[in-house]
């Protein structure tokens, strides 16, 4: 389970404005909302890439921001985390870089042979084919792979807890709906908990158990795709509808 | 607000300031202000950088593989430039010795001219201001790209400490690269400036090791290593800092990268400046 306690942040301008809410175990969260509105803030708080002025998040109960730095490693290895642009290592290889998902101790003790086993077993968990892409370099790959590699790298250490920042963005459709795809059958196979922050609103809706919209720092909107698609709120609606948003936009 | 608009109104006098005396003094402590705080902020950072890696240093965190790796790297990669630069440094500083002492200082002296200006000076100073060049830039480049392409929070995230796993083995290589390089660095420029010597003032291989020897102390060879240790320790310390700072894209890498040669330059020659008086007298 995973709770936002009360987070501000402020960078030049404020960014997180009082959120508050929690993902159940094994739910799969979208949040959805306007560029700029901290939705990646929102993410990277999550496991402590950025330290709210205010506030706090728990993992399974332990706090992210008020633990030492052995249990927040410990809370961090239970969260696979997927970047946007995939942020895989450019000097290592795909074998490399899936294999640095795993933590470091077990990293050491694993042979060679039982570590190509578990880095194959996460690529193969993405569709791709170990034996093609384990040497490749990740410039040799499309933006597409290097996604799932990415998507591979966080599953590799068997968390309990997927996020996801603009998993699809700059995909085409295609290769967007295969990531929808994957997010979903990981949540249901491995009974992750995810978190999916994006634009994409037909594939969030699709995939999520509930939908978050963050505006101005605020959680505006919390409940299940039905909800939110009969939902007559302007921010809403202009998020769903384009002539909506055409007159949202007109109004500001 | 009226006023303001005026204010911004009014074309700059002739003396290229606006504003009034009390507002020109506000600006100018702004400015101060402003700068004490990024000084502030710069010495903050490189203090936990500082910290953190001695941290694990001690807690014998650091991935050995990896300091050898960036030791080789460092030290046997640049090893051409080093004694390329190290070889001309001895071979200028011959010339104009020799050119200065066709008169009546003796000939011999030349050889603790180029020797003292070597060791103490030119081989360290030139070797630093090499490896700011070829590792300081790089390191910088390569922390800010990782930075700004979320590398460094994927690492962390990953729940690797990136000033363990790629600070440290960089600061450790470097203070045990660099006096190596310049050893290196003092031999070439000597034995270069020697042949120079030879070949330009006709001044023998025993007569300018006898001059070298007239004013030579043992503690010079460790004063110059030392130089190496101060350079090698705070070159990478300084370049990682700069990358870690790094943001706002390619653009961004640049500004950091030219930010970062600038800043070891300035921390080079700092520290070459207040070595004497800490170590000569």
């Amino acid at each position: 389970m995973v709770e936002y306690q009360g987070l501000y942040k402020t960078f030049d301008q404020p960014v997180l404005a009082g959120v508050d809410f929690a993902v159940e175990r094994g739910e799969t969260l979208a949040v959805v909302g306007p560029s700029g509105t901290g939705k990646s803030v929102l993410l990277k708080s999550t496991i402590g890439l950025i330290t709210p002025d205010r506030g706090d998040v728990r993992i399974n109960g332990e706090s992210v921001f008020f633990s030492d730095a052995r249990t927040l490693r410990r809370i961090r290895r239970k969260v696979g985390y997927v970047f946007q642009n995939a942020a895989l290592f450019d000097s290592m290889t795909v074998f490399d870089n899936v294999s640095q998902g795993l933590p470091e101790r077990e990293l050491r003790k694993l042979r060679r042979g039982d570590l190509a086993v578990r880095v194959a077993e996460a690529l193969e968990h993405v569709n791709l084919d170990p034996a093609q892409v384990m040497a490749k370099l990740p410039a040799e790959l499309s933006g597409g792979m290097r996604k799932r590699v990415g998507l591979a790298r966080a599953i590799v250490g068997r968390p309990e807890i997927l996020l996801y920042d603009e998993p699809v963005t700059g995909l085409d459709p295609m290769n967007g709906a295969v990531i929808h795809r994957l997010i979903s059958r990981l949540a249901d196979e491995m009974g992750i908990t995810s978190i999916v922050v994006t634009h994409e609103i037909e594939g969030a809706l699709s995939i999520a158990d509930r939908v978050a919209m963050l505006e101005r720092g605020q959680i505006r909107f919390l409940g299940t795709p039905i909800e939110f698609e009969q939902s007559t709120q302007p921010l809403v609606r202009a998020f769903l509808d384009r002539d909506a948003a055409l007159g949202v936009l007109e109004q500001v | 607000m009226e006023a303001d608009g005026k204010l911004m109104q009014r074309p700059p006098a002739a003396s290229g300031r606006t504003g009034s005396p009390g507002r020109r003094v506000l600006g100018a402590l702004d400015a101060v202000g402003r700068g004490g705080r990024h000084v502030a902020q710069h010495a903050g950072q490189l203090g936990g950088l500082l910290w953190g890696i001695i941290i694990a240093t001690l807690r014998g965190q650091v991935p050995l593989r990896e300091v050898a790796a960036q030791a080789y790297w460092m030290g046997v990669l640049s090893l051409p430039i080093v004694i390329i630069t190290a070889m001309l440094a001895g071979v200028v500083t011959s010339q104009q010795g020799g050119y200065q002492f066709t008169g009546g200082v003796p000939l011999y002296v030349l050889g603790s001219v180029v020797v003292s200006s070597i060791v103490l000076e030119l081989g360290p100073v030139m070797t630093a201001i090499v490896l700011i060049g070829r590792v300081g830039a790089r390191i910088t480049a390569e922390f800010g790209t990782m930075k700004v392409s979320e590398q460094i929070d994927a690492m962390q995230s990953l729940g690797r400490d990136p000033v363990r796993v790629l600070a440290a083995p960089r600061v450790i290589a470097g203070i045990l690269v660099v006096p190596i390089l310049v050893g290196i660095a003092d031999t070439v420029g000597v034995f270069a400036g020697m042949l120079t010597a030879s070949a330009t003032v006709g001044l023998g291989r025993e007569a300018f090791f006898y001059g070298a020897r007239l004013f030579w102390h043992d503690w010079d060879l460790l004063y110059s290593l030392a130089k190496g240790v101060a350079f090698g320790f705070a070159i990478p310390l300084i370049a990682i800092h700069m990358g870690f700072r790094t943001a706002g894209g390619a653009e961004g890498v640049g500004k950091a990268t030219t930010s970062s040669v600038m800043f070891m330059t300035l921390t080079v020659l700092f520290l070459d400046a207040i070595f004497p008086p800490l170590l000569l007298n």
